[in-house]
């Protein structure tokens, strides 16, 4: 595709402005934001607990949304938690990607047996909800950073190989394929350097949606005591805690709450915008 | 027909069968021994061995996995060790909290946004689609665990309308209901929408736009029922993912449904209770949307083709 259609496209989305907007707001915020706050997100102080939140009235050195039952810092255990969550999707997404992609080219390029198996395992992985496997695996693993990522790669690979192996079984059979065959390319050479250029797209677009989701579910795993484990903040380990505290603090609940909704939406915006510029099929219209 | 149907019920077994042996190693990664934790503390070695050999544990692996699944055909899924009682039996107890909730759910879904996707996806570009893809974005966005969290606080904290939790009475399964509901529905929007584009898009649409029938009558008559065979899938693979457990939701307002006790058999470690549950939402999920795929190659013979 020409790169000044996909330009103009970008600028005249709205949902992709909006999303790639508010998705570098958030990258920046939890990126600098920590170095500007002055307060440790773990360390308790118990002469501080539930103060309630100060706003900018004492500019940054304040309690600028208030204390928790610990008497640590709200906004920086935000932002503090908002980095792990970013961190975590981000490497879980391009995981999945890795895994899905290369299994899906295989499947589809060798065909047969092979293709058998890997789409038998697909179907394996989806006949159990996504979060009941990450919770059985994550209560057998015990819970750690690295155990998280694997769950969440594993729960999650299965969509972008069988889009990959779908393509892929169209694109092997053009004459670009056939040709480079009788020019004498191996099969690694087809798949990876002649086959995968072609399936990017909808990798791209995959890719750009399940961040948002990842975000979620590390939230959720999280909520249910099989994610990040306290000290270590997470938004939805915070709203867990905050949780007790409903009627008389609701700012902790409600500072992780709104954190992880606008996390998500900015990342699912960007991935629709992504999808509306890049989608072949809307090339037509 | 009946071919594809067979199929795809053979397809369904070989999954299952491949879950009940994941499920069986997983649990038998965990380690510990179950024998020890139904016994009262202290028992005597004589009595661990008993009750090892009571429960198979010093058979070989394969042949405990082949007495496990002896068991499953005959109703008997194990003793729970957290609770002493047969697994069967306590999962026969949930299941009807997770049949209510999903009811209810599938009815918040379905009733608000079938109707808004179809209405969004005839009008492209109007105001009421631009409505309608904010608020299916905004429900894709909206982690179970934050909407349970913000319904408790406005509907039972700051209105007092509805119990926060329990399942005794009608009131307690609303906001359960619509917690699981708004992301169904901004998701059916969503399908429904993009169907009805597809649908609308096609020649035998235009054939009767040059017949002169009226855009109503198009609309609900002919891109309908195409536009529906997404919205089915989507709506019985929610109805397996919601019966199979779901275990945010079911947590906060403490609804005594299967997701509630996945979440209480992990905090427990009853690993045999898990294992169960696994295999127990693998078939529910998994013959729904065996279900599913019946139902959509009778609407459209065509998916039998594929």
């Amino acid at each position: 595709m020409d790169k000044r259609v996909i330009l103009n496209r970008m600028r005249r989305n709205p949902f992709f402005v909006v999303g790639s907007i508010a998705a570098v707001v958030v990258i920046v915020l939890l990126v600098f934001g920590p170095m500007l706050i002055d307060f440790d997100p773990e360390a308790n102080s118990l002469t501080e607990r539930f103060l309630p939140p100060e706003g900018f009235s004492k500019g940054l050195d304040g309690h600028i949304l208030g204390t928790d039952q610990l008497g640590r810092d709200v906004l920086i255990r935000l932002l503090i938690g908002g980095r792990y969550s970013l961190m975590i999707a981000f490497i879980v997404v391009v995981l999945q990607v890795v895994v899905g992609t290369i299994l899906g080219i295989l499947a589809g390029y060798f065909g047969g047996i092979v293709d058998s198996i890997i789409m038998r395992a697909c179907e394996v992985f989806l006949a159990i909800p996504n979060l009941i496997l990450a919770i059985a695996i994550m209560a057998i693993l015990g819970t750690s950073l690295v155990n998280l990522i694997a769950v969440l790669t594993f729960s999650g690979w299965v969509n972008c190989c069988k889009v990959t192996r779908n393509n892929v079984r169209v694109i092997k059979n053009q004459e670009f394929v056939k040709a480079s065959r009788v020019l004498g390319a191996g099969g690694y050479h087809i798949m990876f350097r002649q086959i995968f250029p072609n399936v990017t797209t909808h990798i791209i677009i995959l890719a750009s949606q399940r961040i948002g989701m990842t975000i979620i579910i590390e939230a959720a795993l999280s909520f249910l005591q099989l994610g990040i484990q306290p000290p270590t903040p997470s938004w939805g380990n915070m709203i867990s805690a905050g949780r007790m505290y409903m009627t008389t603090q609701p700012w902790l609940v409600f500072a992780p709450g709104i954190a992880l909704m606008i996390a998500a939406l900015a990342f699912n915006f960007l991935g629709d915008g992504i999808r509306d510029v890049l989608d072949p099929k809307r090339t037509a219209v | 027909m009946l071919k594809y149907i067979g199929k795809r019920l053979l397809q369904t077994l070989l999954v299952l069968f491949i879950v009940s042996i994941f499920a069986f190693a997983l649990i038998h990664m965990a380690g510990g021994n179950p024998a020890l934790l139904l016994l009262p503390d202290g028992a005597s070695d004589e009595a661990i061995k008993a009750m090892e050999h009571e429960l198979g544990l010093d058979q070989p692996l394969y042949i405990q996995y082949i007495q496990y699944m002896i068991g499953v055909f005959q109703g008997d899924l194990g003793m729970s060790t957290a609770y002493k009682i047969p697994v069967a039996d306590i999962i026969a107890e949930r299941l009807p909290y997770s049949i209510k909730l999903t009811m209810g759910t599938v009815l918040v879904g379905c009733s608000l946004c079938i109707p808004l996707g179809i209405i969004a996806g005839s009008n492209r570009g109007k105001p009421v689609d631009f409505f309608a893809m904010f608020f299916a974005l905004l429900g894709n966005s909206m982690s179970a665990v934050w909407l349970a969290v913000l319904n408790v606080f406005v509907f039972s904290v700051w209105l007092g309308w509805l119990p926060s939790m329990g399942a005794e009475s009608f009131s307690n399964i609303i906001l359960p209901a619509l917690t699981l509901g708004y992301p169904m529905a901004a998701e059916i929007t969503r399908v429904g929408r993009s169907g009805m584009i597809d649908t609308l898009s096609e020649d035998y649409i235009t054939a009767t736009y040059a017949k002169g029938i009226s855009r109503r009558v198009v609309n609900w008559k002919y891109a309908f029922k195409n536009a529906l065979i997404p919205i089915i899938t989507l709506v019985g693979m929610s109805i397996g993912s919601y019966l199979a457990g779901a275990v945010v939701v079911e947590t906060v307002f403490a609804w005594p449904g299967i997701g509630q006790l996945t979440n209480q058999a992990v905090g427990n470690r009853d690993y045999q209770l898990v294992q169960s549950l696994l295999l127990v939402s693998a078939a529910l999920f998994t013959l729904i949307n065996l279900v599913v795929d019946i139902i959509n190659s009778l609407v459209d013979p065509r998916v039998s083709l594929e």
